[in-house]
Parts: structure tokens; sequence; C-alpha cells
């Protein structure tokens, strides 16, 4: 009772001298903690700007989530609730909204950054934060690789692994000459990178290369210098409402008669809107709902009884990455971040992409490979991609702290 | 492809290009004629235009029906827009206009995000538009050249409009002196609101004209503004000419220089642009302030 009493009087106190303009904040927060026992979990993701889609699938999975396993009476007895906060892809938003989420808010784990780039701004700062990061979208190797940092897991799969698995599929194709088109900006370079040394390093031929800008919505241009420098095969990494725009036009300059069309990530979202034109289309899939896994065909359940759709890429990726964070807790019985940490390093799981491995040494996830064939099935308004080659994560996923292979 | 075939086809590319910023820049330009305004909220009209398009268009299964739909919809948003927050602010400096406009393209984004979510919308063109033309052997989209008709026609339109026409004098009288022809008994508020609406209906027509090139998604205004305010720019403000000039000029700008230079893609034409107003700082057909 007097415990109580003194919390009280403590806490209009503190109110006292807030209104008095002397002490911000940061009290209230940390009574407001005490109480509840919540754990709250920072998502500076995007929600305006080209990656606005994505970043509606973050948003949408990240409640699907905290609904799920509150329903349940939380993660070891701890609610969970979601911070989000729009970056709008930008990385210097992203910096200072996970700081503010950091320093003000006092989360110590994010979750659901965008754009690699992002990623690589926030990660240098982790330690000093002492914050988590487990990334479920940032396909840039350099994040396990010379980026790497102690406080960052990938829950996801890599733009080098996405490439790789693409590349060991068209080992047995009968393209020899291939062209790149990607976004000019981290993920874009890595995965081009990684594709080109793969392909020549199996004999095949890199004869060219073009990164549009991000936000790029007139391909024409590019679709002419695909067509003057006329390859057998055309490799795209292209993501968002550029990838969508490029699918489209592809379809439109009837680009796919002329050349064989792969890509480093099929989505849905892509997909969609593109329609009977997309179907053919053929490339590595971080996330497909059409996994036929027990975890998968529960969360497809679960996803498609909330929104009525099927989930796509990132809902599974960041679905996984979620389901990664959840075991770490109960593991560590903690949600400090060196616990984490500790948890995370070595640890096994079966999630809706099939058994993973948090690898130690560079904090990546192996996970297996999959390559996709969209197609028309029965049942669908829209075609889907269909899985038409999985690699184990042995095959897939690049050496410790490398980026490539 | 040949050089011949590839530079016919950019050429055609550039064309199809400028056609789509015509429609935005042709009503920002007649807005800031006949009324100082630098409309921030174009790009989200435009945005607008291209969602009821591609509503429309699924709900009646009619491209043709899809068009009018998007630009009477964004031709009353002006009109009533006009109506209700800018006739409060006439006498104001250009300022507060900037201020509303900019509030109304925010405002705006937001409604199109909560009515239709963050997914993309599509529209296809009616069948025989689907398919493609060989230029020189090279398949070209039909739908690409529509558009370049598309273009033609809107521009010619416009001009008939203010040349050939009473409101086009009354347009280009205000436009020319405000006070003068509103003392000889023109309504000047009442002409302010058509323009005002005549502008953003361009918009919203050129909004679902791009819905089958690139879809309709949130902030798809946001990039093709800053374009248009480019072309208005090197053409000089409030000139029919110099805005159709200046669409063509940014337009094989773009095509052309991400070709032979896709490193300078982002820059290519801003640096057009510091040369013209180097050279012309009202712009190619503007008169100097």
């Amino acid at each position: 009772m007097t415990n109580r009493l003194s919390r009280r009087r403590l806490l209009g106190a503190t109110a006292a001298t807030a209104a008095a303009g002397l002490l911000p904040l940061p009290a209230f927060h940390g009574s407001a903690r005490a109480q509840a026992g919540t754990l709250r979990l920072g998502v500076p993701t995007a929600v305006t700007g080209t990656w606005a889609p994505l970043g509606a699938q973050v948003v949408r999975t990240s409640r699907l989530f905290a609904k799920t396993v509150n329903a349940e009476g939380g993660i070891d007895g701890r609610k969970v609730e979601f911070l989000i906060e729009d970056t709008q892809g930008v990385p210097a938003n992203c910096l200072r909204k996970a700081q503010e989420m950091v320093e003000r808010e006092k989360v110590n784990i994010l979750l659901g950054l965008m754009a690699s780039s992002e990623a690589l701004a926030v990660m240098p700062k982790l330690a000093e934060w002492n914050a988590l990061f487990i990334s479920s979208i940032n396909g840039a190797g350099s994040m396990t690789a010379e980026a790497y940092v102690p406080n960052m897991f990938r829950a996801n799969t890599s733009g080098p692994m996405g490439a790789r698995a693409i590349a060991l599929w068209l080992e047995d194709q009968p393209a020899t000459e291939f062209f790149s088109l990607s976004l000019d900006y981290a993920w874009g370079h890595s995965s081009v990178e990684v594709f080109e040394k793969l392909i020549t390093g199996m004999g095949k031929k890199a004869i060219g290369k073009v990164f549009a800008p991000v936000g790029t919505k007139d391909y024409s241009t590019y679709i002419a210098r695909v067509r003057q420098a006329n390859p057998q095969a055309l490799y795209v990494a292209l993501t968002g409402d550029d990838g969508t725009a490029f699918l489209r036009q592809a379809a439109q300059y009837r680009l796919g008669e002329k050349v064989q069309i792969v890509t480093e990530l099929v989505d849905l979202l892509n997909v969609k809107p593109v329609g009977e034109s997309a179907v053919g289309l053929v490339g590595s899939s971080r996330y497909t709902f059409a996994y036929d896994t027990p975890a998968n065909v529960d969360f497809v359940k679960r996803f498609t009884a909330e929104y009525g759709e099927v989930p796509d890429t990132f809902d599974g990726e960041h679905w996984q990455s979620l389901q990664l964070l959840a075991a770490a807790i109960r593991k560590a019985g903690s949600t400090d971040t060196k616990a984490l940490i500790q948890a995370l390093e070595g640890m096994e799981l079966t999630s809706v992409k099939g058994p993973i491995k948090v690898r130690a040494c560079d904090h990546q996830a192996e996970q297996q490979g999959f390559v996709v064939r969209v197609e028309k099935r029965d049942g669908y308004p829209h075609p889907i991609p269909v899985v038409i080659k999985t690699y184990p994560a042995a095959r897939v996923t690049p050496e410790c702290r490398k980026a490539s292979y | 492809m040949d050089q011949t075939a590839l530079f016919v086809v950019q050429g055609l590319n550039a064309l199809a290009l400028s056609a789509l910023l015509l429609f935005i820049a042709l009503g920002l330009t007649l807005v800031f004629g006949i009324m100082r305004i630098v409309n921030f909220a174009h790009g989200a009209v435009y945005m607008l235009g291209a969602y009821v398009g591609a509503t429309a268009g699924q709900a009646t299964g009619s491209f043709w029906l899809a068009i009018p739909a998007a630009a009477v919809a964004a031709a009353l948003l002006g009109w009533l827009f006009e109506r209700l927050a800018f006739r409060p602010l006439y006498g104001r400096e250009g300022t507060a206009f900037l201020l509303v406009t900019f509030g109304l393209a925010l405002c705006l984004t937001e409604a199109i995000r909560l009515t239709w979510g963050a997914d993309a919308r599509r529209l296809e063109p009616p069948e025989f538009l689907g398919g493609v033309v060989f230029v020189l052997d090279e398949p070209f989209p039909s739908y690409r050249l529509f558009l370049i008709a598309a273009g033609i026609v809107a521009a010619g339109g416009l001009w008939l409009v203010l040349h050939r026409t009473r409101l086009g004098l009354l347009i280009r009288a205000v436009s020319q002196n405000p006070a003068m022809a509103g003392a000889l008994g023109v309504d000047v508020r009442l002409l302010r609101g058509a323009v005002f609406a005549i502008g953003c209906g361009l918009a919203g027509a050129g909004g679902v004209l791009a819905v089958p090139l690139i879809t309709a998604y949130v902030g798809m205004g946001a990039s093709v503004v800053i374009d248009a305010f480019v072309v208005v720019m090197i053409g000089g403000m409030g000139s029919f000419v110099g805005t159709v000039a200046g669409s063509a000029l940014v337009a094989a700008t773009q095509t052309f220089g991400n070709f032979y230079l896709p490193e300078m893609a982002l820059g290519i034409t801003y640096a057009l642009m510091i040369v013209v107003l180097l050279l012309r700082p009202g712009g190619l057909f503007g008169e100097e302030e």
C-alpha cells in the first residue's frame, strides 16, 4: 500500500515537473513500461514511397502477429505491441526514427526495415544503442559480410542467395548470354554483381547491365537498351512499384518473346497487376504462400481469414523473423539485447519456409532456396508462383561473412 | 536492332512520354497563367484520376468510360477546391496558395491510400490497343501510339478552346489583365473556377491514361509532378507553346539521356533545366518578370 502511494506521489511529482518543462518525457515512459510489462517492438518501415506496398505487408503481418500471440497470452507472458513509424524508405529518416524509438520510447528490438540502404545506415549504431535488429526484408549481401555487426540478424533470404538460386537453375538452361537490369542502390548492385559472377563462373557470358534510379516508371528506354544488346536472357532485380511498371511494359513490348526474363524476386505484388502477361516468368522466391509445409499452411490459413487474401513475399518473410524472435525470447527467458543475441546464435527453427538455422559466424539464417514459375491455376483470380525447384540451404547460402560464392 | 530502328523507336518512346507529361503540364501552366498559383496538388489530382479511372474501368469493363470518369472526378474536385479553399485567399500573396495546395496534396494522397489501400490497381486498354505495331521490324506497343494521338488531341483541343472560343478569349483576357477584364464585366471568379477545373480535369485524364503503363499506385503523383514542373519552367510559366515544347524537350532528354548516359538518369532533366534557365531565365517562351 505504502509502495503504491509513494509511486503515486512520485508520478504526481514527475507530472508537475514535466508540466513545468524541467523534465521531459522519459519518466512517463519508464512508469508506463513498469505497469504494463508489454513488449514493444520498433518497426521503422516505408509506409509511403516506392516501397509502400511492401511496407503495408510488414504492417499487416505485424498486426496479425500481435493479435495471434496476444490471444495466446503473449510471448513468455508478455503482450506484444508494435510501434510503427514511416521512413519513406529514406536512410536518414530511418536512422532518425530508429533512434527516437530506442532513446525516447525505450525500444530495444527493431524489425521490418525496408531498404538495405536504411538497414546499412542503422546497423553501425546498434551497439551504441544496445539494440537488436532482425532483418526480414533487407537483401544487400554486405550486411552479413563486410558490414556485419553483432547486433544484427538476417532471418530472410538475402539478395545474393536469391541470385544464387536462379543462377543454379539457369546452369541447366540453354541461354548463354545475359543482360542485367536492376535498381540503382545497395540491393540492386549487390544482386547483379553476384549474379554476373555466378553465371560467368558457369562459362556463360554477362554482356551488359544497366541500373535504373529508384522510382523509374517509364522503362521504355531500358527495354530499348536490352533489345539493342540482344541477349538470350535478361536478369531483372526490381521491386515495389518499379518492378510492376517494368513487367507490364516489358509485356507490352513483347520483350519476353525475344529474351527469356528471369528475376531475383517474384512477388505477388508485381504479378497481380501485370496479370496474364506475367505467366511464364521464372525467378527466385524468398517466400510464396504455395510452400507446402505445415507451418506455412497454418500461417496462410490465419492470414487469409484475417485479410481475405493470401500472404505475399514479405508477409511470409516478416512472419518468419517474428517467429524467430519469439523463439529467441522464450529460449533466453528475457528480452535483453545481449541475452537475445546469445539465444539467436546457432538457433534452429522450423518456420513457414521450412527449416532454418541462424549461424553464429555472420548471423545469416541458412535456409532453402526456391525457384518459381508464374502460372495460371484454378481458384485464383490472378496467376500465382509455383515452386519448380528447391535447393538445400547448403547450396544457396554463401560462406560465412561472404556476399558471393 | 539496327541504329535506325533504335532511333525511331526511341523517338516514339519520347513522344509517348511527352504526351503523358503534356496532360499534367498543360493543366499546371493554365492554372498558373490565369491564377498565378503554383498548384502543388496537381500530382495528387493526377493520382486521383488514375484511381477513379481504374475503378470505373473495372466496374464498367470499358476503358473509354474510364477516361471521362477520371477527368470529370478530377475536374469536380478542382472546382470544389477552388470554391472552398481558394476563394477566401484571393488577394493574399502566393505563399498562402502554396501552403493550401500542398496541404491538399497530402490530404488527397492519404484519402486515396485509405480508400483504395496500398496495392496497385490496373486497367487494361481495349483489345485493339493491347497489341503491337511493327516499326522497322521492332514491336512497338499500340497503346503508346494511342498516347501520342491523345496528347496531340488534348493539346490541339486546348489550343482551339483558348484561341477560337469565347471562353478562351475571356481566359486570355483575364490572364493578361484580371482587373481590366473584371471592370469590363467578366466574372473573374467564375472563370478562375472553370480554369482550375479544366486544369485538374486534364491531370485526371493524364492519370488514367498512365495506368495501363505504370498501374495506379500511391505516390505516382509525386514522381511525375516534378517532371511537369520542370517542363513548365523550361517552357515558360503560363505559356501554352512553351509547355508543348518543354514536354517534348524533357521527354526526349530523358529517353535518349537514359539510353546513352544511364548513370546520369536522375540528373539529366535538371541539367537541361539549368542550361535553359541560364540562357533564358523566363523559360523558352516565357516573359522575364
